[in-house]
C-alpha cells in the first residue's frame, strides 16, 4: 500500500546554494533521519521515490518548490511532514502537502506558470522603481524581447516576451520602516521554452541597472489576473505584494 | 548603475585594543565579525557555493561569549576533500563538548574564491559562524600529506595572520598542525608554532587546558574594570614554553639544526632551556574510552566520501616497509565489536547516511571482524544501507567477509593491493602475499559473482629492476585472464603509483626515483599489456610524487621553497587541475634547495635525519636492521600473532597492544567454509563474553 504527497517546500537561507544535483541525498538521508517510510525503487542501486518537478538555478531562493514523495506505508501527514521539516536543513521546510489520489495528473501540470520576485537594495528606490515600471510596461506591450543569454558553450537569443504573462513593479517599505526597496514580480510561463529571471532581467536591465542581488521562486500554479493561484492551497499570490499583509 | 548595493561593510578590527577584546574568553569578549554578509552576495559566482556555506547537520555553533578557547580546525584543501576526515571530525566533537570551548572548522577556498576573497577583503572564515581566522585562540590543521602545505600558508595570510610563526605576537592565534606529515614538520618549522605528532583525543584537551589557563593569566579583563594593557611578545613565549610542556606538543622554534659543512645534518638540537631533546608522539591506549564519531557532519554537497564512519582499529603491524601509516600509528589498539556495533547502529540513524565504513588500515585484520560483519550485516539486510570494509588484504578471508557485507546484493568491485609484482619485491617490502594467493582468491571472488578486481602496484620501489615492474603485468594479465573465463563482461584494473618514501619507515633511506623513471617504468607496463585491451591499466602523473617526496623527507632548509613557491602562485599542489610543478622548479631554483639531493639519493645509516629528534616510538636500529632485512628479501611476521620483534615501540611509550589475538587466537584466514557460516561466526574469547 503506497502514499502518494505532494508538497510545497521552501529553499532559502544557506540552503539556496545547494545545488540540484545534490539535494537527492540531502532529502533522502532527511527522510532516514526522521525515519519515515519512504519507497525505494528496485534494482542494485535503489533511490528514495523522491522526485522534483524542475531544478533550480543555484543561488536562487524559494518559496516555491515542490517534490512528490512516495510512502511505502501509510503515514500521518501532519506529525510526520513536519518531522521532515525538522530533519532538512535549516532554510529547507515543508509548507503544505496533498494526498495525491490515483490517476491525479503529473505534478507538471499544476504547475504551469511561476511568480518569480526580484529584490533590489535600498539605493535609488523610487528612481529605479520608476524605470522598471516603464520598461516592464514596455515589454508587456511588445510581441518580441530578444536577448543573448551567455553560456560557457556559446551565447544564445531568447525570445523572453511569449513566456511573460504579467509583471508589475513596486516599492516595498519593510515594517520597521527601513529604507524602501524596488520588488518587481513576475509571472512567466513554465510551459514552452525556458525563460529564467535573469533571461527577464536582461530584458530590462539595459545595460544601466544592477543585478538584483536577490531573487525568489515564490510561488507556482495558475495564472490568474491578480497574480498567481498557488497549486496547491488554490491562495493567490498578488502580483502585486501587500507590504501590510507580509509583515504580519 | 542604478540599484548597486552599498559593499558591506565589515570592521575590519585589527587595532590591538579590539583584538584583545575578541580574544579574552568568556563573556568579557567582544564577538567578532561575522562575514557572511560580505560573502554571501559573492557565492553565487564560485563554483560549488554550497561548500562555503556551512549549516549542515550536526554542525555546532556556540556563542562567541560562552566559551574560553576557540578552536579554528582546518583541512587544508577543499571541503569536498577535507569534510569527510575523520580525525577533524573526531577533534570537533571532543572540543565542542569541552563546557569551556567551542570548536568550528576552515577549508580551503578555492582559487576562484580566494581571488574574491583578496579583492573585497574577506579573510580566510569559519564555516559555522563565518568569523574570521585572525579571532581564534588556535588554528588547528590537520597534514594527513604533504600538499597541503602551500593552502596552509595561503590560509594564514588571506587569514591575515602573519605567515611566519616569529612575526605572531600575543595576539595571534597559535598555529598547530597534527596529521601524519607532522611527523616530519622540517619543512613547515618556520610557520607553525607547534606540531603533535600522534592521537589528538587526549592531547587537544591538554593544550586546551594550557590555552585557557595562560588566557587567564594573560587575556582576561581586570577584576576593576580597567583594562589589561596588550601583551607583549614575552606573553606569546610563555604560551609556547608552556605548550613545549605538554608531552607529545614540538615548538620548532625551541629547536635548531646544526649541519656539517658538506650540507648534511648534524643533528637538530633544543635551544631553549628545559624542552626535550626527543618528543615523543601520543598514543591513546584505550579506544574505548573516544567512542567518536557520535554525531558526524552531513554534508549538504558532494564530498569524497559520503558515509558514516567507524574506526574499528587504529594501527597496524603488517610491517610493510613502504608504509608510514602502519609504522607511525602502532600498536594496535581494537575497538569492541560491541561498540562498533553501537556506534554504527546510532550513527545511521542519527545521520541518515545511506553507507557505513568501517575504517582502518587493514580493516580484515580485526581478530572480531567476523562477527563485525555478520551482525552488521543481519541488522541491515534487507534493507538500503550498505556496509563497506576497505582493506588491503589479499586473501580468501576477504572476499568471505565481502560477501557478507554485500548480503544485500551488490557484488560489484573487491579491490585487493599486492602492492608489487614479483614475489622477491613483495619480499622487498613486506608484502606478504604469494601470486598463487593472489590468483586463488581471484579465481574465489570471480567463482562467486564478483565482476570487477582492482590491483593496487607501486612502482619505484628500492631494488627494482624492471623484471619486477613487468611482473606486474604478467600479474595483471594472469588475473584478466581468469577473469575472463568467468565471464566475459568481468574486468580487471590495475592501478600503479610512484612510490615515495617517507620519515619513520624501514625506507627513509631509500631514494626515491625521479619522476622520468617512473615514467618508463609505466610505459614498459603499458607496453606489455597492450595485447589485452580489456585489462585497465590506471596511473598518475609521475610528477605528483615529486613535491610530496621533497617535503616528505625535507629539512628545515626546504621551508624557504615552500615559502617561494606559495608567493609564486602555488596552491593545492595535489590536484590535476592546478599544475604548480613548474612554480616549484622556480622556487626551488631562487632557493638554492637541490631536489636531488633531497629526494633522490640513498641516505646512509650515520645521516642525521630531519626527523630524528621526533620520537615515533620506532627505534632507528631496528628501522635500519629492517632496512637492511628489505635490501636481503627477509619478511618479518605480524607481531600481533608472532613474536615481538622489538620495533621499539610498545615499551619505549609504555603501551601495548590492545586486541583480541592474544591467548594464541588466529583469525580464520582460509578456506574452509567460504562464503557459509561457519567462518565468520568465530568470536575471540576476548569478546565472547560481551564484557
Amino acid at each position: 500500500m503506497t502514499q502518494r504527497y505532494r508538497i510545497r517546500w521552501t529553499k532559502v537561507g544557506r540552503t539556496r546554494f545547494v545545488s540540484a544535483r545534490d539535494l537527492t541525498s540531502v532529502w533522502e538521508r532527511a527522510l532516514r533521519r526522521a525515519d519515515l517510510p519512504i519507497a525505494y525503487s528496485e534494482g542494485f542501486t535503489p533511490h528514495a521515490k523522491v522526485s522534483f518537478p524542475d531544478a533550480l538555478p543555484v543561488s536562487v531562493s524559494s518559496t516555491g518548490e515542490y517534490a512528490e514523495l512516495t510512502f511505502a506505508a501509510p503515514i500521518v501527514p501532519e506529525r510526520d511532514l513536519a518531522r521532515l521539516s525538522a530533519a532538512l536543513p535549516e532554510g529547507m521546510d515543508v509548507l503544505t502537502y496533498l494526498v495525491v489520489p490515483d490517476g491525479a495528473p503529473k505534478l507538471a501540470r499544476m504547475l504551469r506558470a511561476t511568480l518569480w520576485e526580484l529584490v533590489w537594495p535600498p539605493a535609488d528606490a523610487a528612481a529605479l522603481t520608476e524605470l522598471l515600471r516603464r520598461r516592464g510596461d514596455a515589454l508587456l506591450r511588445a510581441d518580441h524581447a530578444e536577448v543573448i543569454r551567455h553560456r560557457p558553450d556559446g551565447d544564445r537569443t531568447v525570445d523572453v516576451r511569449p513566456a511573460v504573462l504579467d509583471l508589475a513593479t513596486s516599492l516595498r517599505r519593510a515594517p520597521d520602516g527601513a529604507d524602501a526597496r524596488t520588488v518587481l514580480r513576475a509571472v512567466l510561463r513554465n510551459d514552452g521554452p525556458t525563460v529564467r529571471p535573469t533571461d527577464l532581467f536582461a530584458a530590462l536591465s539595459h545595460d544601466d541597472i544592477a543585478a538584483p542581488p536577490t531573487t525568489c521562486r515564490v510561488a507556482q500554479g495558475e495564472h490568474v489576473p491578480e497574480g498567481l493561484r498557488e497549486a496547491l492551497s488554490g491562495e493567490v499570490a498578488p502580483l502585486v505584494p501587500d507590504v501590510d499583509a507580509e509583515a504580519a | 548603475m542604478l540599484g548597486t548595493a552599498p559593499p558591506p561593510s565589515v570592521t575590519p578590527l585589527l587595532a590591538p585594543a579590539e583584538r584583545l577584546a575578541v580574544r579574552r574568553p568568556g563573556a568579557a569578549a567582544t564577538t567578532p565579525p561575522s562575514y557572511w554578509g560580505a560573502l554571501e552576495p559573492l557565492l553565487p559566482q564560485v563554483r560549488k557555493p554550497a561548500q562555503y556555506v556551512g549549516g549542515e547537520h550536526n554542525q555546532v555553533v556556540t556563542p562567541w561569549q560562552a566559551a574560553a578557547t576557540r578552536w579554528l580546525l582546518c583541512y587544508p584543501d577543499t571541503y569536498e576533500v577535507g569534510q569527510p576526515n575523520q580525525g577533524i571530525q573526531i577533534l570537533y566533537e571532543v572540543l565542542n563538548e569541552r563546557a569551556t570551548a567551542l570548536a568550528e572548522r576552515a577549508y580551503a577556498p578555492w582559487v576562484d574564491l580566494e581571488a574574491l576573497q583578496r579583492e573585497h577583503d574577506i579573510p580566510t572564515f569559519s564555516l559555522e559562524t563565518h568569523r574570521p581566522l585572525w579571532a581564534f585562540d588556535v588554528f588547528a590543521v590537520s597534514l594527513p600529506h604533504e600538499l597541503g602545505h602551500t593552502n596552509l600558508l595561503n590560509l594564514l595570510d588571506l587569514g591575515r595572520v602573519p605567515h611566519r610563526a616569529a612575526d605572531r605576537g600575543a595576539l595571534d592565534p597559535i598555529v598547530l598542525v597534527g596529521g601524519h606529515a607532522a611527523y616530519n614538520p622540517e619543512p613547515l618549522a618556520p610557520f607553525v608554532d607547534a606540531a603533535v605528532m600522534g592521537d589528538g583525543e587526549e592531547v587537544v584537551l591538554a593544550i586546551d587546558d594550557v590555552v585557557r589557563r595562560w588566557k587567564h593569566d594573560h587575556l582576561e579583563a581586570h577584576a576593576d574594570g580597567t583594562d589589561a594593557a596588550s601583551p607583549g611578545p614575552e606573553a606569546r613565549h610563555v604560551l609556547l614554553r608552556r605548550l613545549a610542556d605538554v608531552e607529545g606538543v614540538y615548538v620548532p622554534a625551541f629547536y635548531a639544526p646544526r649541519y656539517h659543512d658538506d650540507g648534511r645534518l648534524k643533528r637538530t638540537v633544543p635551544v631553549e632551556p628545559g624542552v626535550p631533546a626527543l618528543v615523543p608522539k601520543r598514543t591513546v591506549q584505550d579506544l574505548e574510552a573516544w567512542p567518536y564519531p557520535r554525531k558526524q557532519l552531513v554534508p549538504m554537497t558532494e564530498t569524497v566520501h559520503e558515509r558514516f564512519s567507524v574506526e574499528i582499529f587504529r594501527g597496524c603491524t603488517r610491517g610493510c616497509r613502504f608504509c608510514q601509516a602502519g609504522m607511525i600509528t602502532r600498536p594496535v589498539r581494537e575497538r569492541r565489536p560491541e561498540t562498533v556495533q553501537r556506534l554504527v547502529e546510532e550513527g545511521v540513524r542519527d545521520t541518515g547516511f545511506e553507507e557505513v565504513g568501517l575504517l582502518s588500515l587493514s580493516s580484515a585484520d580485526h581478530s572480531a571482524i567476523g562477527p563485525i560483519a555478520r551482525d552488521l550485516a543481519d541488522t541491515y539486510e534487507g534493507t538500503t544501507t550498505s556496509l563497506s570494509l576497505p582493506s588491503t588484504r589479499v586473501d580468501a578471508f576477504n572476499v568471505t567477509l565481502s560477501n557478507e557485507l554485500a548480503r544485500n546484493g551488490r557484488r560489484t568491485g573487491l579491490t585487493f593491493a599486492p602492492e608489487a609484482g614479483s614475489e622477491r619485491m613483495r619480499a622487498v617490502i613486506n608484502k606478504m602475499v604469494s601470486e598463487d594467493d593472489l590468483l586463488r582468491t581471484a579465481e574465489i571472488a570471480f567463482s562467486e559473482g564478483w565482476r570487477h578486481i582492482k590491483l593496487y602496484f607501486m612502482v619505484g620501489l628500492p631494488t627494482e629492476t624492471d623484471e619486477d615492474v613487468l611482473a606486474i603485468a604478467e600479474l595483471g594479465i594472469e588475473t584478466y585472464l581468469l577473469a575472463r573465463r568467468h565471464g566475459r563482461a568481468n574486468k580487471v584494473t590495475i592501478s600503479v603509483g610512484g612510490f615515495v618514501p617517507k620519515p619513520h619507515t624501514p625506507f627513509q633511506w631509500a631514494a626515491q626515483d625521479p619522476p622520468e623513471e617512473i615514467r618508463r617504468k609505466l610505459s614498459l607496463i603499458r607496453h606489455a599489456i597492450k595485447d589485452h585491451s580489456g585489462l585497465k591499466l590506471r596511473t598518475n602523473d609521475p610528477e605528483e610524487g615529486v613535491i610530496e617526496g621533497l617535503l616528505a623527507r625535507g629539512d628545515r632548509r626546504v621551508a624557504a621553497a615552500v615559502e617561494r613557491a606559495w608567493q609564486l602562485g602555488a596552491r593545492f599542489d595535489g590536484w590535476h587541475e592546478m599544475p604548480t610543478l613548474a612554480t616549484w622548479r622556480q622556487a626551488l631554483e631562487e632557493t638554492g634547495v637541490d631536489l636531488a639531493w633531497f629526494s633522490y639519493r640513498e641516505r646512509d645509516q650515520r645521516e642525521a635525519l630531519p626527523w630524528d629528534h621526533l620520537d615515533a616510538g620506532l627505534d632507528k636500529d631496528w628501522l635500519w636492521e629492517d632496512w637492511q632485512d628489505a635490501q636481503g628479501d627477509q619478511q618479518l611476521d605480524d607481531c600481533r600473532w608472532s613474536a615481538c620483534y622489538d620495533c621499539g615501540v610498545c615499551p619505549g611509550l609504555s603501551i601495548e597492544h590492545d586486541t583480541g589475538y592474544t591467548g594464541g587466537y588466529r583469525l580464520p584466514v582460509l578456506p574452509q567454509g567460504l562464503g557459509g557460516s561457519d567462518a565468520l561466526p568465530v568470536t575471540p574469547e576476548r569478546y565472547a563474553a560481551g564484557g
